[in-house]
């Protein structure tokens, strides 16, 4: 057949005839060479059928995109992960392969490339470059050609392996293990993606996809972003504040540069506001700035109070280390005085029922025409909406001690 | 510590004018330690203590400036007060 003679038609690498010449081409080396240790055995030939596999595949991918082919073959662009990925076993196992595949003349050159892999020729025994389409009827001739030259030379010795049993596992170890699934790292030999620069291809893939990605993320958080950004110069502006004012009562004298400002600045934002990590509320924080004022005002107080006492430099008093003598103790001078201030509060309200009980029980007071039922409801409503259990406990004992007086009498 | 051209690597500079009529200008040291990034507070508290405790009372004026060609003024002390 002369292919000159028809129009020129795109050359394919048939899979078939290709496996043939591998097949051909290890068994020949195989009975050339006695000794176990220099001739392919089966996992050697599996490997070498997924090489050729997958090289074939990557040629016809190049070929129908229309690179030309016809001089000389592109290399086989691959990863040692990927075909061991593919194959099922681990990368040192694929690289003992292609060792003894590079000693027996089946891989004739192979270039490391680094982060872009590794680049494989194959002996043109098995690839040649093609000008025109190649059926299986091209590559008998050369197939004959080798079956008649080991025939001639040495015994015809069974396959070390079932050949059946070896394309099947080849097979059902390439399809388990190829997973094509998003958030999964793709195997360079992908089904749906045979391209010679397969890398290439895929890492195009995934550039875009996480373009896509951000510029949605982008749109979708614009308005977002621009409420952060209002909540966190809202936020810096409360550090700024507090500073302003600790300065102005505690620290009035002290003169800083800006650098020193700055220092003490992160300070504050990261032990008295804990880097804003607790979220809240503008409310929350605006009650927040508050309890802090009245902090800073109860260390000036504090001050005040004795000309002995003094506080640390605001860099050291603002520290986030410091447990001995910083400001975050003053949180709990604040507790201390918020609950003294309620017991007191609760004093006084006890105080006032009680007398009310004791003007009705002697027929004065606002409450004199009221029954004591009437009186005790009162009492209870105006008790009650200061929601605190401590306040109505109180309240109990002291109608136990009032109320009950007379009675013992 | 040990700084070599401490000069060229300093963000601060300290000059001094003693009450002996000498002038010496000191340079800061930044870093917590070696490989620590460069704390400009630390370099000016720690030009500061020099002043207020190691040459306590021998020197009239003292500048802080930044330590660049036509770096500005920071801190001004006279007679161990800071007046800036």
């Amino acid at each position: 057949m002369n292919t000159n003679d028809t129009a020129p038609l795109r050359p394919h690498y048939d899979f078939g005839s290709i496996f043939k010449a591998t097949k051909v081409f290890i068994d020949r080396y195989n009975e050339q060479h006695d000794r176990l240790t220099e001739r392919l055995n089966a996992n050697h030939r599996a490997t070498a059928e997924l090489i050729t596999r997958l090289y074939a595949q990557q040629l016809n991918k190049a070929i129908s995109l229309g690179e030309d082919v016809s001089t000389s073959l592109p290399g086989f662009k691959t990863f040692n992960p990927s075909l061991a990925s593919c194959k099922g076993c681990t990368v040192r196992t694929i690289i003992n392969h292609k060792e003894r595949l590079k000693a027996s003349g089946f891989i004739i050159k192979e270039i490391h490339r680094g982060k872009t892999g590794i680049e494989l020729w194959i002996n043109p025994q098995i690839f040649a470059p093609k000008k025109m389409s190649t059926h299986h009827v091209d590559m008998q001739p050369v197939l004959e050609q080798i079956q008649a030259v080991s025939e001639h030379k040495v015994k015809n010795l069974p396959p070390l392996v079932h050949e059946q049993q070896e394309q099947k596992n080849n097979n059902s170890s390439v399809d388990t293990l190829i997973t094509p699934k998003k958030g999964v790292r793709l195997s360079a030999h992908s089904a749906k993606n045979n391209s010679v620069t397969g890398t290439g291809h895929e890492q195009d893939m995934n550039t875009r996809e996480s373009r896509t990605s951000d510029s949605k993320k982008q749109t979708r958080g614009a308005k977002k972003s621009s409420q952060k950004e209002s909540e966190s110069a809202f936020l810096l502006q409360l550090v700024r504040d507090f500073w302003s004012y600790a300065k102005l009562v505690l620290f009035a004298e002290l003169l800083l540069s800006e650098p020193e400002e700055k220092e003490i600045l992160n300070n504050i934002w990261a032990s008295v506001y804990r880097k804003f990590k607790i979220k809240g509320s503008k409310e929350d924080w605006k009650g927040y700035q508050d309890i802090l004022y009245k902090r800073v005002d109860m260390v000036a107080r504090y001050l005040e109070r004795n000309p002995n006492r003094w506080i640390a430099p605001p860099h050291l008093y603002f520290h986030p280390e410091n447990k001995r003598n910083g400001f975050n103790k003053t949180y709990e001078w604040f507790i201390r005085q918020e609950l003294l201030k309620k017991s007191i509060r609760n004093q006084i309200l006890i105080q006032n029922t009680e007398k009310e009980w004791e003007d009705h029980n002697q027929g004065k007071g606002r409450h004199k025409h009221k029954s004591r039922l009437q009186l005790f409801r009162i009492q209870q409503q105006r008790l009650s909406t200061f929601k605190d259990d401590a306040l109505l406990r109180a309240y109990e004992k002291s109608l136990q001690r009032t109320l009950l007086k007379p009675a013992t009498k | 510590m040990i700084v070599p051209n401490l000069a060229n690597t300093a963000l601060f500079k300290c000059i001094v004018y003693f009450h002996d009529g000498e002038s010496r200008t000191f340079y800061s040291l930044d870093k917590s330690h070696k490989r620590a990034k460069p704390n400009e507070a630390l370099g000016i508290r720690r030009l500061e203590k020099m002043l207020m405790i190691r040459f306590r009372g021998t020197w009239e004026t003292a500048i802080i400036y930044e330590n660049l060609p036509k770096g500005k003024e920071i801190a001004k002390y006279k007679n161990g007060i800071r007046v800036l």
